[in-house]
């Protein structure tokens, strides 16, 4: 019994590390292809998610089953719990580096744009904060997951600076309002993506030491315990 | 943790002969509320349990020193009537066992023990004391019948019944519900919910589910140790000692 339990969490994180790896491989073609203006990078993206989304069902179905047939509790149960949040994010982000992806086809060819905005570096940012939290997942490493839910504010701050400067540039040149109007929704996505990222994080905190720690600066001054 | 405890014990040990069942207890166990007992088989939950209504006195051989205090009194003081006290404490155990007696007879018998002789009042105890374990409307209509022609749950239930009507202050459960099946252990689960407003109840159970289904606080005990306390939540979310997560995760030995 114990033994067939311990393989079906086994094989759930197995399921989320390589959920998490294909969710890595589009968020690194999708901003490979920004930085290059190379849309042949994207390939490959789209047709992707479709395995991502199957990896989606399959973990749900995975921890629902583990619910009821083991009632999981204390380490385990947070396991759970965060596998399913964390799935849920990792499938975001799939999405996202697709999104990506179709705003390159529309605007990828404004390079100076692109190149000024500075919406590179908040990708780059944003893809190893997302990086950083698979791996604070797989070895169970909280200090590493701080300095991912860290950088959260850092592309906040990119990302107002990069609206601020699109919307600038529509304002002196009407020819750039659709791709400058592109460009703020793929800001928009990356900065939803160092979310998902810090969500993982998050979760990761969760699972290992039982605190949660979302929302936590917001509610400091609420919640005293 | 616990500000009003119906019962308290202090540094108790038990020795069944030379072998120590209980290792130097400390607990307050609180009123209105249910407090569970787990821990793997021979840990001493269960003597632990039948410590607090003194039933280990009628095993050969049984040693006991420390306190356990029933709102202030010692039960193990010399000049404690263990009748008397025992009617404080009415007690369930695993396998029913009702009286081969007819269902009315089971519940009035130890209010007629107890001099109650009045027909009205005993019909009024026994009325109130099936309406309390959730069997009356099951039985209302034969109360008559044998009390062993019942199903396993309703027997139990008669024996829940049959504790309360001698108006206890406590009640000790002994896996009230591992020989049930679902559905009855359901109703018995809903009863202890429904009996703590009236009764101190303690639980011994080895289904965890139940243990966190039912108690406001768990106790786990260990080779004789009572290794942690607290409140069930935290001890089924995120319990502070090591021994006591392994325990409840099934990872144990």
């Amino acid at each position: 019994m114990q033994e067939h339990f311990s393989q079906e969490i086994e094989n759930l994180k197995t399921n989320l590390i390589k959920m998490a790896s294909i969710v890595d491989e589009q968020v690194d073609k999708a901003i490979n292809a920004l930085e290059s203006g190379n849309i042949e990078l994207c390939k490959g993206v789209k047709s992707k998610d479709l395995e991502v989304d199957a990896y989606d069902n399959l973990i749900q179905t995975q921890c629902e089953n583990i619910l009821a047939l083991f009632q999981p509790v204390a380490s385990d149960l947070r396991l759970v719990m965060s596998a399913i949040m964390i799935n849920n994010n990792l499938e975001r982000c799939g999405d996202i580096a697709v999104n990506i992806s179709q705003r390159i086809k529309k605007a990828g060819n404004e390079r100076s744009l692109i190149s000024e905005s500075q919406i590179i570096d908040m990708a780059r940012t944003a893809q190893v904060m997302l990086k950083n939290s698979i791996e604070s997942f797989i070895k169970n490493d909280t200090e590493l997951a701080s300095k991912v839910i860290a950088g959260d504010e850092e592309v906040d701050k990119l990302n107002k600076q990069i609206f601020n400067f699109l919307v600038s540039k529509m304002q002196s040149n009407n020819e750039l309002i659709e791709a400058c109007t592109h460009l703020v929704v793929m800001s928009r996505h990356i900065e939803r993506m160092a979310d998902h990222a810090t969500n993982i994080a998050e979760n990761l905190v969760f699972y290992v030491e039982a605190k949660i720690v979302a929302h936590s600066k917001k509610f400091q001054n609420f919640i005293k315990e | 943790m616990i500000d009003n405890p119906k019962i308290v014990v202090e540094n108790f040990n038990l020795h069944y002969g030379k072998k120590k069942a209980l290792n130097n207890i400390s607990i307050k166990i609180p009123s209105n509320k249910v407090t569970a007992l787990i821990g793997p088989s021979g840990c001493g939950k269960s003597t632990f349990l039948r410590s607090l209504n003194r039933m280990n006195d009628l095993i050969d051989g049984v040693k006991t020193d420390g306190k356990v205090l029933l709102d202030n009194l010692n039960i193990y003081d010399k000049n404690i009537d263990v009748v008397e006290l025992r009617k404080k404490i009415g007690m369930i155990f695993q396998k029913s066992n009702p009286f081969p007696k007819s269902i009315y007879e089971n519940v009035a018998f130890g209010p007629k023990i107890n001099g109650i002789t009045d027909k009205k009042k005993l019909d009024e105890i026994v009325e109130t004391s099936l309406l309390r374990s959730a069997l009356w409307d099951e039985v209302k209509d034969d109360l008559n019948k044998s009390g062993l022609s019942l199903s396993g749950g309703q027997q139990q239930r008669v024996c829940i019944a049959r504790a309360l009507a001698v108006d206890p202050e406590i009640l000790l459960m002994d896996e009230p519900a591992s020989a049930l099946d679902p559905i009855s252990t359901t109703k018995i689960e809903d009863l202890i919910f429904e009996l703590k407003k009236d009764y101190t109840i303690v639980i011994v159970t080895h289904n965890m589910q139940q243990a966190s289904r039912v108690s406001d606080f768990t106790a786990f005990f260990y080779m004789g140790d009572l290794i942690e306390y607290s409140d069930t939540k935290k001890m089924f979310t995120s319990p502070d000692k090591k021994q006591t997560e392994d325990y409840i995760r099934g990872r144990f030995g």
